[in-house]
């Protein structure tokens, strides 16, 4: 039979597609099967990591084991800053629910700081044995969304960690948002001032006074990556502003009287 | 044997795909601001160059004329995509550093070309080792160019500080340029000059 006749042209066609199309098949199946741990396990190191486990996880710590000895997952409606059972909370992607419009809201423009669009109604929250938050924030980024985790005290006010897990900032600039001795400017950090108004800032590098009043909410920006640093301190005066996070650590410190 | 052993070292200098055929740049400037993500690649590419060039070659005598490309193309990127999803699966990190360059690498010149220049007219075996010289050849530049820019722009190699940079406290001033893409133009750059002055026959 002649190679290029149109039969035999069909049939090599035909026989590698279904060939490849197995092999494909084959190693989609091998990945899926992994993917959803492997992000699970992100999400675990990260709100780990924010909550002040990062020297236990390098020091070998189970992260599994860590994370289910010391936190509970919550869901928590924005809207009302309640604790909600609208949707699973074992199984409540967040991330998801912003491609499904009846688990959105549109953000007003005027709040609106850090360029999402949309956010999600309900946002999947940890809480630990203590009563600390630790509280997922994402916003725009210079280069792309940037999605990390925030931990509080149970005051509602004081940081005890921030870490991103997923950003795609400039390495060598931008980047040092993942810095150790960065991100140790932010534990002890006040989110709200005393009369309860948002205070948390960041500034451009070098111009952190640590003598100012204001001093003890104010975080030094990234030397070289003015907008990333602008970036981070829109995500977070998003997420701790009205149409955030202000009325859930307002019912949140109430509780606690 | 001879042949054997030109099939899968003449890529490493003398006909380099990067240094010599210009082929594969484009990803060579983005996976290498770390040796970790260089190597990886490195390795990703050797991989797919290795197997499509063996199993066109395999089946050369039976490939229609009329639809050669495709089947090549059909062929790399069924390959490519197995390697992406081993990655996501067993190497979650490494997969989002490289993000959207495994899958590019079905666009890769240098898998394409030795599928066409040499895997549709030479042996199986020989056309494996062709496929995996030319992706040492790759991984050999990717290499070079990755420990350059850590070093300089990181002050680590393979993530262990060499040079302790001011950002952590040391007195290693990095060079923010090595961090950027065009970076490894200029270096690539470099490496073309050396081993053109180191062999000059190479000369064109």
């Amino acid at each position: 039979m002649s190679n290029d006749s149109t039969f035999k042209t069909f049939l090599v066609a035909f026989l590698l597609c279904v060939v490849c199309s197995i092999l494909v098949c084959l190693a989609a199946l091998v990945r899926i099967d992994r993917e959803a741990y492997n992000k699970q396990l992100e999400i675990r190191r990260t709100v780990l990591a924010a909550d002040g486990y990062q020297d236990k996880i390098a020091a070998g710590g189970d992260i599994d084991k860590l994370f289910l000895d010391n936190m509970e997952r919550k869901i928590v409606d924005l809207e009302t800053g309640q604790y909600t059972t609208a949707v699973d909370v074992a199984t409540y992607d967040q991330r998801a629910a912003l491609e499904n419009p009846e688990l959105t809201v549109k953000i007003p423009a005027e709040f609106d700081i850090a360029g999402m669009g949309r956010r999600a109604k309900y946002a999947a929250i940890y809480v630990t044995k203590d009563g600390d938050v630790i509280l997922p924030i994402w916003g725009a980024g210079m280069w792309g969304q940037m999605h990390g985790y925030i931990a509080l005290k149970k005051d509602g006010s004081t940081v005890k960690g921030f870490t991103f897990y997923e950003h795609a900032e400039t390495p060598g600039l931008g980047a040092e948002v993942d810095n150790p001795r960065w991100k140790a400017q932010w534990p002890g950090k006040q989110i709200y001032d005393n009369s309860g108004k948002l205070a948390i800032k960041v500034v451009k590098n070098g111009k952190y006074n640590p003598n100012a009043p204001d001093a003890n909410s104010t975080i030094d920006g990234l030397a070289g990556a003015t907008v990333t640093s602008i970036h981070v301190k829109e995500i977070v005066r998003y997420w701790f502003g009205e149409h955030g996070y202000a009325k859930f650590l307002a019912e949140l410190k109430a509780k606690r009287g | 044997m001879a042949k054997a052993k030109d099939a899968l070292l003449d890529p490493l200098f003398n006909n380099n795909p990067i240094a010599l055929q210009i082929l594969g740049i484009c990803s060579a400037l983005a996976v290498t601001n770390k040796l970790s993500t260089a190597l990886t690649m490195g390795i990703a590419v050797t991989l797919v160059t290795g197997f499509s060039s063996g199993a066109i070659s395999a089946i050369r005598k039976h490939i229609p004329t009329s639809i050669r490309i495709i089947v090549q193309m059909t062929i790399i990127a069924t390959l490519v995509i197995i390697i992406d999803q081993m990655l996501k699966a067993y190497a979650y990190e490494m997969s989002k550093a490289l993000s959207v360059y495994v899958g590019l690498i079905i666009t890769n010149c240098i898998v394409m070309g030795r599928a066409e220049a040499y895997a549709m007219k030479n042996p199986v075996g020989l056309s494996f080792l062709d496929g995996i010289g030319n992706g040492l050849g790759y991984m050999l530049v990717l290499l070079l160019v990755g420990l350059v820019r850590e070093l300089f722009g990181s002050g680590k190699v393979f993530g262990f500080t060499v040079l302790n940079p001011v950002n952590d406290g040391g007195w290693y001033v990095t060079n923010g340029l090595m961090l950027l893409a065009p970076s490894a133009f200029f270096l690539i750059g470099f490496i073309i000059w050396g081993l053109r002055t180191w062999k000059p026959e190479l000369q064109e």
